[in-house]
């Protein structure tokens, strides 16, 4: 079954076309990296996902509603209570984070449980702190984002995310604002999320990490896909292109 | 005049100080808000309008502000003012004025808030008030905690400006007793008032950004 499809997705900057006409879809379970050079899309096809930038045109279909329909070349999007209904399909950990800083652990996690989703306290709390065993912070559930690590923060995003019973992860560069050693600790969770066949799309710079975790592997450059296909494809790739990119990053 | 008789004076006269300290808070610290909010609004007319008010009420003296709303209704539109409207005008002419300082203060601290908490509140579902209340809000006021207590203490002090037009507070007293006096005492005296005001704003201040102080 296709949870997410995007069809001939195309976007501009002030005239600069950042993605040009592309075109995937990912199965339920499957673990997907998407990997290139700065500047060549891949963060921001992923933005065009999760509705954090709006598309030019093409179309965004998640569990086969349309979240935005192509209409004579022009991106419509669905109204309001669909997409916010839409919404809740996915969710995307940050490449800062962006946790709440005023709010302690727990509640950055249940917070939203509560306001948004309606749980009782009670019931976002238990799934909260039952999060935060999974990933070893259950210590940490009244400290402040400020007092943790930001391997520790990651792994807290990672959670409040979670905590959502999303379909679909999105991660944008969920590694890229750490230090190797706080690096490992947040792949380690997330391949443990891929052995729970969670359905993941992840645009890293960590080629080893992708290798390992990846069902399938997508290379964009300038705005287009270049290459796809399951890791071992893409580290014997006969791109030389591809190959190179791989090599200088592994 | 003993000096037991004048501090019962200048006593009388904080009391009008502080009220109009009061009053003034309670009215431009709201209004501010809704004068920041113009002034980010998307639609122009509604962002120039407030622009140049800002711009006026920074541009211009306090005291001329103040003659302008306490003579104006009289000199532009011939309505008759009461001795009431002394005390009413004053509090018009600091709240609208203060508004615009906190405004502007506002206004930096929200524009200052990283886009990344909007988004991740989008993505947790939270609907546009939630997020500004929820997630925004709380800090902001942190992040602005500094520039309102600048802008309080100042407002301690330009209580006195309502000598302008003879609202009795206590600058006002003081320079009564001064002159009938010819003595710089009760001037002196007032200064420490006004000291000792602040003195217990600042502390006041320090004790709410400590509040905030839980997190970073």
């Amino acid at each position: 079954m296709k949870l997410l499809e995007m069809n001939h997705v195309q976007k501009t900057f002030d005239d600069l076309e950042v993605i040009k006409d592309i075109s995937l879809s990912v199965e339920k379970g499957e673990v997907v990296s998407v990997i290139g050079p700065s500047g060549s899309g891949k963060s921001t096809l992923l933005r065009c996902a999760v509705m954090l930038e709006k598309m030019e045109s093409g179309d965004l279909i998640y569990e086969g509603r349309y979240a935005a329909r192509d209409v004579n070349g022009k991106s419509v999007y669905a109204d309001k209570n669909e997409l916010k209904e839409i919404r809740e399909i996915f969710g995307l950990v940050f490449q800062n984070f962006n946790l709440f800083p005023h709010y302690s652990v727990l509640k950055n996690i249940t917070d939203s449980l509560v306001k948004v989703d309606k749980l009782s306290k009670k019931e976002a709390n238990e799934r909260g702190m039952e999060l935060l065993k999974q990933l070893g912070l259950e210590d940490k559930a009244d400290a402040y984002p400020y007092q943790l690590s930001g391997g520790q923060q990651q792994r807290v995003s990672i959670a409040r995310a979670l905590a959502k019973n999303p379909d679909i992860l999105f991660f944008d560069e969920p590694t890229s604002a750490l230090d190797p050693e706080l690096t490992v600790e947040v792949l380690k969770v997330i391949k443990e999320l891929a052995a729970k066949h969670m359905t993941m799309i992840i645009v890293t710079h960590e080629m080893q990490f992708a290798r390992e975790v990846s069902d399938r592997i997508i290379f964009m450059e300038d705005g287009v896909i270049k290459g796809q296909g399951t890791p071992d494809e893409m580290f014997n790739s006969e791109d030389s292109r591809i190959r190179e990119f791989i090599g200088k990053l592994s | 005049m003993t000096f037991g008789t004048i501090l019962f004076q200048l006593s009388k006269g904080l009391l009008v100080s502080v009220e109009i300290f009061v009053l003034t808070l309670v009215f431009s610290l709201p209004l501010g808000f809704i004068v920041a909010f113009g002034r980010m609004s998307k639609n122009p007319i509604i962002r120039t309008i407030t622009k140049v008010y800002i711009s006026i009420m920074r541009g211009t003296p306090l005291m001329l502000q103040l003659l302008v709303v306490y003579f104006g209704p009289n000199l532009l539109f011939g309505v008759r003012i009461g001795e009431n409207y002394r005390f009413v005008a004053v509090i018009i002419a600091f709240s609208i004025n203060y508004a615009a300082y906190f405004a502007e203060i506002y206004r930096s601290g929200i524009e200052s808030m990283p886009v990344g908490q909007y988004e991740a509140a989008k993505m947790l579902g939270y609907n546009k008030a939630q997020t500004f209340f929820l997630i925004i809000l709380p800090q902001v006021i942190k992040r602005i905690l500094p520039s309102v207590t600048n802008e309080i203490i100042t407002l301690v002090k330009d209580t006195s400006l309502s000598f302008a037009i003879a609202q009795a507070e206590m600058f006002t007293t003081a320079k009564q007793i001064s002159a009938a006096q010819t003595s710089i005492m009760p001037l002196m005296a007032a200064g420490v008032f006004y000291y000792i005001f602040n003195a217990i704003v600042a502390w006041g201040m320090e004790r709410v950004e400590k509040a905030f102080s839980y997190y970073r």
